[in-house]
């Protein structure tokens, strides 16, 4: 019977999730493009092979895993001074919440847009503000070294709401007698902190982690807005360059090896962070008892 | 009884669809052929009145649905492609772009327009609108609008443009020197389309090309190393912002409008712009051709809009009698004068009212000229790609004029190897 009801779900996470990767699995070992009248024709690993010697590829994926990581770490920062502050009493709280939530739900394209005004050299708040500093100009979307850095600042603003609010939600299932006690036995306020809040928020900091470097790791619109990639190609994602590959130079056989590849990559990434972080699940359960 | 009561409505529902599909089928029949366009946001809005004007006036024989695309020219291509690939048959014809044609065509989506073109009206378009419309010896688009790259400078700065690249650099350090302006030149330098129409028009002016008539890759040349170091110069003499690697269009045109540069490259439509009221160049500005070499003609970049139709549409000849409609002759004036639409009939350049009514004509001719397509080649966005990929290292210093180039060559040239050539 429980299987039976499994079966909706089951059929949805087939149609939209395990078919698509596998077709691109099945593309992705056949050349696809132009050259072939867009006809699937077997090369056997010949993508493959490409993509091994692609140095594009491995480029793009050190950048796109520089921004994945830089941005979550800074976001689950940010989120979590967030998510205690919201979680104290004060009037209107109920207003407050909402709009710090505003960045999360607005297109990223909207806001990448605006992001890019105000990067904007000379005319950009930033730079105005570094020109009343007296301070050189600092022309970030032009410096191939630091865009990236621009492109991080835009993606933390727009999500850290998402993580705040996962992180709220995981602060209200704190019993507050914890914290009485733990305040009657003489700890103060860090150490509760770092012994009842931290310990049992764990599983949402990484439920948070997983569903934000899974998205960070397909990064695309933000990039497109904001630098189209450039200057250099410095800030080009794994996903842009599948994107290239397939809408603009119609290879959809080499885009295809790049999106599985990527998508094995963010799995053994996953696997790697959950091995990590329920290899402290041991201490969590001695907490909780 | 509630799961025959759900299912009874749902028949009911369903067989109103059905209907009504079917009462659309028999309106479009009887009354008139649907033919379906589509067309980036701007050019939408813009046609809006002649499509009305159209649908009012062909005795309803014809009826003309356009279909509104994104506002960026890439994402309408993203758009089209995705149906194409699909054979959704959802349009009749589309609005494309001078870059997409060889791929469309190559990838079988076109239709030949050579049985339907009336030779005499071919004849009268400007040489420059009939470039960019074949690819292997037949024509898949009619041109609607032919746009083309300009440099704007400052009436109120000095008296007549410069003609050379060092030209240019002199008289742009004299007058920010004497605190005239800020900067001297602005132009498209961040890593996208822009930045190859930019290279194109440079390289040219320097002797070399892209790629030549006999598809020879001229990238790793002495004329190609002097373009590009040019443009490094710019940026490392304070002439160009910095800034300017991430400029596009509406940044460049932003600073120019503002008063803080002394010229700049942009499109046509900037000029409509730039005559606004919030424009503090407004009457100090006109226009000429890029600069160039002494003794070599200078190039403007084609990046023309013209219409294809695909090659399943049921409806070709009513499709193409639209686009006669669109592109005649009283339509490319309504488009110019309204929206600054660069003509592509020859006797609107002749015509002696409009010259004297619209004197940027006159320099939209002579750009028009020497109009010069982007490389046609299928696989032009990969090269494209590769070319903007390099430039970019080279204007932000991360590779030398020399390396950047050499690199753009030999990868272009992995490109076109990789696919037979041309």
């Amino acid at each position: 019977m429980i299987n039976l009801l499994l079966l909706p779900a089951f059929t949805l996470i087939l149609i939209v999730f395990i078919i698509p990767i596998i077709r691109y699995g099945w593309i992705s070992l056949h050349s696809f493009s132009l050259a072939t009248n867009l006809s699937l024709i077997p090369n056997q690993f010949a993508n493959w092979d490409r993509l091994l010697n692609d140095s594009r590829f491995w480029v793009d994926i050190y950048q796109t895993t520089r921004f994945a990581f830089v941005s979550v770490f800074l976001e689950i920062i940010l989120a979590m001074i967030i998510a205690l502050t919201l979680n104290k009493h004060f009037n209107n709280r109920g207003i407050i919440r909402t709009i710090s939530l505003l960045p999360w739900a607005l297109p990223t394209t909207i806001m990448a847009l605006g992001w890019r005004w105000i990067f904007n050299a000379p005319y950009g708040p930033i730079e105005q503000l570094i020109r009343i500093l007296g301070l050189a100009e600092l022309n970030i979307l032009s410096n191939p070294n630091f865009t990236w850095i621009a492109t991080v600042i835009a993606d933390v603003w727009k999500t850290t709401p998402f993580i705040a609010i996962i992180l709220l939600a995981g602060l209200q299932t704190i019993p507050k007698d914890l914290y009485e006690a733990f305040k009657l036995e003489g700890g103060t306020y860090f150490d509760s902190f770092k012994e009842i809040t931290l310990p049992l928020l764990k599983p949402y900091i990484s439920l948070s982690i997983i569903f934000r470097l899974a998205q960070a790791f397909g990064v695309f619109d933000l990039i497109q807005v904001i630098t189209s990639g450039g200057p250099a190609g410095s800030t080009e994602s794994i996903a842009l360059y599948a994107y290239l590959n397939a809408m603009r130079f119609l290879d959809f056989g080499y885009s295809s090896t790049i999106m599985v590849a990527s998508f094995i990559l963010l799995i053994l990434l996953i696997l790697v962070i959950n091995l990590s972080i329920y290899s402290g699940k041991k201490i969590l359960s001695t907490i909780k008892l | 009884m509630k799961i025959i009561k759900i299912i009874l409505s749902f028949l009911f529902l369903s067989s109103f669809v059905e209907l009504d599909s079917k009462l659309k089928q028999n309106r479009t029949k009887k009354e008139a052929v649907e033919v379906n366009i589509l067309m980036p946001a701007p050019f939408e809005e813009s046609t809006r009145n002649l499509i009305k004007k159209f649908n009012n006036k062909n005795d309803k024989k014809i009826f003309v649905r356009v279909i509104r695309g994104p506002m960026e020219t890439e994402t309408v291509s993203d758009l089209a492609i995705s149906n194409l690939i699909l054979n959704s048959n959802q349009y009749d014809a589309i609005l494309v772009d001078v870059t997409w044609l060889p791929k469309y065509a190559t990838a079988g989506w076109l239709y030949p327009l050579d049985s339907l073109i009336d030779k005499k009206k071919w004849d009268s378009l400007m040489l420059g609108a009939k470039k960019g419309n074949s690819y292997n010896k037949a024509i898949y688009r009619w041109p609607f609008v032919a746009d083309i790259g300009l440099l704007y400078w400052r009436t109120d700065l000095i008296k007549s443009p410069p003609k050379t690249p060092d030209e240019l650099i002199k008289i742009s350090k004299k007058l920010q020197s004497t605190n005239k302006v800020k900067y001297g030149y602005v132009w498209q330098g961040r890593q996208y389309e822009g930045l190859s129409c930019v290279f194109l028009e440079i390289i040219r002016g320097f002797g070399g090309n892209w790629i030549d008539n006999e598809n020879n890759v001229l990238l790793n040349t002495t004329e190609s190393l002097e373009a590009s170091t040019w443009l490094t110069s710019l940026i490392k003499n304070g002439i160009s912002p910095e800034s300017v690697t991430n400029f596009g269009e509406n940044e460049s045109l932003q600073i120019f409008k503002s008063g803080d540069s002394a010229f700049m490259r942009n499109w046509p439509y900037a000029w409509a712009e730039l005559q606004k009221d919030d424009s503090k160049v407004k009457g100090n500005v006109a226009i000429t051709t890029m600069v160039a070499k002494k003794g070599i003609t200078p190039t403007a970049t084609l990046g023309s809009w013209g219409f294809s139709i695909i090659k399943t549409s049921a409806n070709k000849e009513e499709t193409f009698k639209v686009i006669e409609y669109l592109t005649k002759r009283t339509s490319q004036i309504e488009l110019f004068k309204k929206y600054g639409y660069t003509p592509i009939d020859r006797s609107i350049y002749s015509n002696k009212i409009l010259n004297k009514q619209f004197p940027i004509l006159k320099f939209i001719k002579s750009g028009l000229e020497i109009a010069y397509p982007r490389p046609e080649t299928h696989v032009y966005a990969q090269i494209s790609n590769v070319l903007q990929r390099n430039l970019s290292s080279i204007i932000t210093m991360q590779k030398s004029p020399k390396e950047g180039m050499y690199d753009a060559q030999s990868d272009t040239l992995n490109i076109l190897d990789s696919v037979g050539g041309f």
